[in-house]
């Protein structure tokens, strides 16, 4: 799977393509049970599913043995109230969830729409801009909004929102338009209207394209929603900013602790979708 | 606007050097050791889903995360971004640079032996070459995403345009709040293209004819 990252998020030239280690070559790992055995998962993909969460859980305990034992000024003190902590959480499970549903809102019909009829002569053009747009970089453009439309929840989404469309739209695009065209015209043969063909044929095909999008997406989001502190949208970044402000090392190993045990779970779980969503036969 | 960058245009350009300087090099070193690390990866296939594991890791873990992190090791300032830098640019060279030698021909590498070519010859002459195109597509994508990295580096007073976004995020409600932002954001944006295309020129220049697409 995780060559698929890079390809999400660069737009690789064609080169880079043709060498692409073929993920599913692997055997089926025949110690996976129920669904994951079901479908061929290779065991990479397995030892990925696995891992990151045991670490992420072992890291979390670890974390919650410190807070139990330091010794705690009252400024860290403060700062590391579990009200404070799972307030914080929270905003940052809002910002990455909001902005991501947009994200899937916006740019899967958009995606699919650029590979229509005449429309589809725009989608280089459109990706293009997406492209140059991500060279901006995440603070520039989240500042920006801010000295534009002022602080808060919403002007946060608006900027992860933007932020995060790029993987899933080029995803889409590329999933959709690599569908073998003799499958689109045999479907087209046995009747099937262009409706029924995009949904009973090329989407199917291109889910798990799609669904790498998405969690390139999920992760981007995730990332950047610690930068949200900075425009008072909350997050788990305002710990990390606290402490470099403070100068206090418990204060920032605490916050990017946390903010990057969360960017690995939700990681995870864009990964678990990946394959849930995975069309039997794909 | 005009005012703020006629009045500024040294500082800023100095800064635009020092943005693109510090990317550079950090995407240099982290190409060197990428391309090391993949070597020995080719030798022992065993170490592949381990690097893979890692860089999957690595990209995931947002960079401002990983500042708070090396905060405490490296301090304020150049050090930190540097580190924090070359940390991400390893990561797509390394990958690239793994698919683009396991891509090379097995008949040709054993041809190249059988010429004679020792060890070094092979991989100099032969892997490397063939794989460059690859490798090279991981450093332009290392390249775009160190230049945005560089920017949220600059919070712990790291080198470069990153440093005019904060200020314009200090200074909000000033007079000059917006043109700090506008010039450090559209400043990376117009050192990333340019670094891409030399990369692109690079390119053309480095990539043996026989292996070149376009």
């Amino acid at each position: 799977m995780s060559a698929e990252t890079l390809e999400t998020t660069t737009g690789p030239p064609d080169h880079e393509r043709r060498t692409s280690p073929d993920e599913e070559s692997a055997p089926a790992d025949r110690g996976a049970r129920g669904w994951l055995a079901r479908k061929s998962v290779s065991r990479e993909t397995v030892a990925m599913l696995v891992v990151p969460p045991v670490l992420v859980a072992l890291a979390f305990i670890g974390f919650l043995v410190w807070r139990q034992t330091a010794e705690l000024d009252s400024v860290e003190a403060n700062q590391l109230k579990w009200s404070t902590l799972s307030r914080l959480l929270v905003d940052h499970l809002q910002l990455t969830v909001v902005a991501a549903v947009i994200v899937v809102a916006v740019s899967l019909p958009l995606g699919i729409a650029l590979t229509r009829g005449r429309v589809k002569r725009a989608a280089p053009l459109v990706v293009g801009i997406a492209n140059a747009g991500q060279a901006a970089p995440s603070v520039g453009l989240i500042v920006l909004l801010f000295l534009w439309l002022g602080g808060g929840f919403w002007t946060a989404i608006i900027g992860l929102s933007l932020y995060g469309i790029l993987p899933v739209l080029r995803n889409t695009i590329t999933g959709i338009q690599a569908v073998d065209p003799t499958l689109v015209e045999a479907a087209r043969g046995v009747g099937m209207t262009s409706t029924e063909t995009l949904r009973k044929i090329e989407l199917p095909l291109a889910v798990p394209v799609i669904m790498a999008g998405i969690r390139t997406s999920l992760v981007l989001i995730a990332g950047t929603a610690s930068l949200a502190c900075f425009i008072d949208a909350g997050g788990l970044g305002e710990v990390l900013q606290t402490g470099i402000s403070l100068f206090r090392f418990s204060l920032m190993i605490t916050g990017a602790l946390l903010i990057a045990l969360l960017a690995l779970l939700i990681e995870w779980i864009g990964r678990l979708l990946e394959l849930a969503y995975r069309p039997k036969g794909v | 606007m005009d005012d703020f960058i006629a009045e500024r245009r040294r500082q800023i350009a100095f800064d635009m050097l020092q943005h693109a300087n510090l990317v550079f090099q950090c995407v240099l070193v982290a190409t060197i050791v990428a391309i090391a690390l993949a070597v020995l990866i080719n030798r022992f296939k065993v170490l592949e889903p381990v690097a893979n594991a890692v860089s999957a890791v690595g990209l995931t873990l947002p960079s401002f995360a990983l500042v708070g992190l090396l905060l405490p090791l490296s301090g304020l300032g150049t050090t930190t971004a540097f580190l924090c830098v070359v940390f991400y640019a390893v990561l797509p060279v390394l990958r690239n640079a793994v698919v683009g030698l396991a891509g090379v021909d097995q008949t040709l590498l054993e041809s190249a032996r059988g010429m004679g070519m020792g060890p070094v010859g092979v991989l100099l002459k032969v892997q490397i070459p063939l794989a460059w195109p690859v490798i090279l597509a991981g450093v332009r994508t290392s390249m775009q995403m160190s230049m945005g990295i560089a920017a949220i580096a600059a919070y712990v007073l790291g080198p470069g345009l990153g440093s005019y976004i904060w200020t314009g995020l200090v200074q909000t409600g000033g007079a000059n709040a917006l043109n700090y932002a506008v010039v450090g954001t559209v400043g990376i944006v117009i050192v990333a293209l340019v670094a891409d295309l030399l990369l692109l020129a690079l390119g053309r220049l480095t990539i043996s004819k026989g292996v070149r697409v376009a």
